[in-house]
């Protein structure tokens, strides 16, 4: 017997040759990109080849994966590949954001150039929170007035303009009111960089950037998927008003109990889920997409700090219908490098040509997807919908407004939907 | 039939007694035939190696990722050094336990012993260019120790090291180390040790007259069964190395370990248990030192092994050796599995 060790033997290292050469042919074959901004080869579509381009400003021939992802760019091994990725699938945390979508050349540019993103994003009051933290402060008499101090994070700002230049972190463990510490606790879930509260997959959001330019949430209702929802790989400046509904319409705040209360209809249609039950609206505030009318500095901020919304927050109905006795404020695009040709661009529902006269915001902020029709009157496209929407100015028209309040409650006397 | 010159390569006879697999272990022969697996694979793996430490990390990612059966050589030399520290140490119990180290080898027991620091300090260094965080913890830690010894601590760091904190000088010199310095060193005593067995008269027995068992085996059959030592040893590395990767994890990007990997390699974690209990002199240097010349004086002054027992298992004329030996090896493992447990 013995001397069939040998040849069996032999046979077994043949058999472990031939599994071993099994196994390697089952290893993923590597599928190699040299995105031109990096230069540097990485072979994440080997695994990722199915997923999606994020964005046409965003293309994977010259961006590739780890420019934004980082993460070893070499590795065939998930773990080891995923080990060293900036927070995660999301990047554009305000943890790591600077990493991931900075550079003078990338979203940290100047305010003259319009590439500033990160740092107003990081400073407007959907970051920091600042007012809602201010506000509690005060009213439970920590504070003296309603000036922010605190902030989710801390930040500096020396050149704001807006008389602060500092948040301080807010740390609700170091105040000793029960119910601003409970504040703290079950509260501030409702900035950028706030986990989504757990609404079962209705309301899942991201942080940072991608809270409102990725769409988490299909703009069609019947399909809401709980598992896919943070699984999308997209970002876009055609943001629907359900992705601002996974903060904006969710629920409330019980300020009695200091605790969230979800959202407890389950609505089918636009008309209803737009707005919860409570509120009052106009027929182009469900019809339009909430950033038809509000501007990206209202929503990511000019870069200074505020203390409250109604500071930074300032397109109202005269902006676009004007007044009695005024017309609208519009625009002729004589200047090539007017940044609406290229928030057109990013978003392509119109083409805007050059001497066309759109309107613009009293802060001259272009409204680069309406325009000024022969007739005198207005035309808007959707910025999510594409749908295109035509308007007249109150000039004119049969309206009795005084012209100078144009708050909520005072136009939805007249002009508000019934559901 | 005349012998080729690989059965040249042994003596003409050998005990038979001795010559089986129950007696000898194999652990010597697999000891070499490691060697030469890590010397094969060593070689293919310098092609792609690059000792900087921006890119060691990642050249070693390409070997293993996209390098076809690169990942496997790695494997492979990973593996190989791994089993050469084991077989190493079951060769010094084998030998302690049998008594074989009596005079005339206890010199051959020396560069035995040297041997085995050598395997030691090639997995420690080899276990260092990987570069990646896996490591850095135990980098850092590791050299800190040199740094505790009185006066040459500091300047031997320096050496080591060369410079303040672990950097490109580091790693070019444990390279130097592992590839030239400690390989070098690692071919001379063992091809030493390997003459010395010969000179010193083959395996430990008996003289002659004394030998219960006279049969011997001839260098045809003694090949035989290395070649099918080396077959079975072979097939378990090849098998164990395609489906067990050798460890590896992110590059070292910054001079703090990243938190995470605090373990050191397995075979100083028993030092690392040690560690614990304070003084980093004492505990990390002074008695792992303590142990290897305890070890390395177990022939010359602890009770000789006499000649009619030589040649078995457990003779009773070197029972306090065997009891030394034993007690060290237990502690050894003992604190290593203390290791694994959670911090408390």
């Amino acid at each position: 017997m013995r001397r069939y060790f040998l040849p069996a033997a032999s046979i077994f290292l043949l058999l472990g040759l031939l599994i071993s050469a099994w196994q390697e042919s089952r290893h993923p074959k590597p599928i190699d990109l040299t995105p031109t901004l990096t230069g540097q080869v990485e072979y994440c579509l080997s695994c990722h080849s199915d997923l999606a381009e994020i964005s046409s400003s965003h293309p994977v021939k010259s961006f590739g994966c780890v420019l934004c992802h980082a993460g070893e760019r070499l590795a065939l091994d998930a773990n080891l590949a995923h080990s060293t990725m900036r927070a995660g699938k999301n990047p554009s945390d305000f943890s790591v954001v600077q990493a991931s979508c900075g550079g003078a050349n990338c979203h940290s540019g100047t305010a003259e150039d319009f590439r500033d993103h990160i740092q107003r994003a990081t400073t407007s009051i959907q970051a920091t929170y600042a007012g809602a933290i201010a506000n509690i402060r005060y009213t439970f008499g920590v504070q003296a007035d309603l000036k922010a101090r605190l902030g989710v994070f801390a930040v500096q700002v020396p050149q704001s303009t807006s008389g602060i230049t500092e948040l301080a972190a807010f740390d609700p463990l170091q105040e000793t009111n029960s119910f601003i510490l409970a504040f703290g606790q079950n509260c501030l879930t409702c900035h950028l960089s706030a986990l989504p509260v757990q609404t079962g997959g209705r309301y899942d959001h991201f942080t940072g950037c991608s809270a409102c330019h990725t769409p988490t949430q299909s703009a069609s209702l019947t399909s809401v998927d709980t598992n896919t929802a943070t699984q999308v790989h997209k970002l876009t400046t055609a943001i629907s008003y359900t992705q601002c509904n996974t903060c904006h319409n969710r629920g409330n705040y019980d300020l009695r109990s200091m605790t969230f209360q979800p959202r407890s209809d389950l609505p089918t249609d636009r008309l209803h889920d737009y707005y919860q039950p409570i509120a009052q609206f106009t027929r182009c505030e469900w019809k339009l997409d909430c950033v038809d009318c509000h501007t990206r500095t209202e929503a990511m901020g000019d870069g200074n700090l505020y203390s409250v919304k109604k500071n930074i927050q300032y397109i109202q109905c005269k902006t676009c219908h004007g007044t009695l006795a005024d017309r609208p404020q519009t625009r002729t695009l004589t200047d090539p490098n007017d940044p609406a040709f290229r928030l057109a661009l990013l978003n392509p529902v119109v083409t805007l040509q050059l001497g066309e006269p759109i309107l613009v915001s009293e802060k001259g902020e272009p409204l680069w997807n309406t325009r000024v029709l022969p007739d005198g009157t207005y035309q808007l496209v959707g910025k999510a919908t594409g749908k295109v929407f035509s308007f007249k100015p109150v000039m004119g028209s049969a309206c009795t407004q005084t012209g100078d309040d144009q708050s909520s409650a005072y136009c939805h006397t007249c002009h508000s939907v019934q559901r | 039939m005349r012998p080729s010159f690989l059965h040249h390569l042994h003596p003409p006879t050998i005990p038979a007694r001795q010559a089986r697999l129950r007696y000898s272990l194999a652990a010597g022969g697999l000891a070499i035939f490691l060697s030469m697996i890590l010397l094969v694979t060593g070689l293919l793996e310098l092609f792609y190696y690059i000792p900087t430490p921006d890119q060691a990390a990642t050249s070693i990612q390409t070997l293993t990722f996209l390098v076809p059966y690169g990942g496997l050589v790695r494997n492979l030399h990973y593996w190989s050094a791994q089993f050469l520290v084991i077989v190493t140490l079951v060769h010094l119990l084998r030998v302690i336990f049998t008594g074989a180290y009596a005079a005339p080898r206890r010199f051959n027991y020396l560069l035995g012993m040297g041997l085995l620091v050598l395997a030691v300090l090639l997995d420690f260094t080899g276990y260092v260019l990987r570069w990646d965080e896996g490591i850095h913890w135990a980098l850092v830690t590791g050299t800190n120790l040199v740094k505790s010894i009185p006066l040459i601590g500091n300047a031997l760091y320096i050496m080591l090291v060369g410079g303040t904190q672990p950097g490109p000088a580091t790693l070019i010199r444990f390279y130097g180390w592992h590839i030239f310095g400690l390989t070098l060193a690692a071919g001379i005593l063992t091809g030493w040790h390997i003459f010395r067995v010969r000179r010193d008269g083959g395996i430990a027995v008996p003289p002659p007259a004394l030998r219960q068992d006279q049969a011997r085996i001839t260098r045809f059959e003694l090949v035989r069964r290395e070649v099918l030592a080396m077959l079975v040893t072979a097939t378990a590395l090849l098998l164990l190395s395609t489906f067990a990767p050798a460890p590896l994890s992110a590059p070292i990007t910054s001079p703090a370990p990243a938190f995470g990997t605090t373990l050191a390699p397995w075979f100083f974690l028993w030092v690392q248990q040690m560690l614990k209990l304070g003084n980093p002199f004492f505990w990390g240097v002074f008695v792992p030192l303590a142990v290897l010349v305890l070890l390395s004086l177990i022939p010359y002054i602890l009770p000789k092994p006499t000649k009619p027992e030589l040649g078995r298992w457990f003779p009773k004329s070197n029972r306090l050796a065997q009891v030394v030996a034993l007690v060290i090896f237990l502690a050894m493992l003992v604190l290593t599995l203390l290791a694994f447990l959670p911090a408390s």
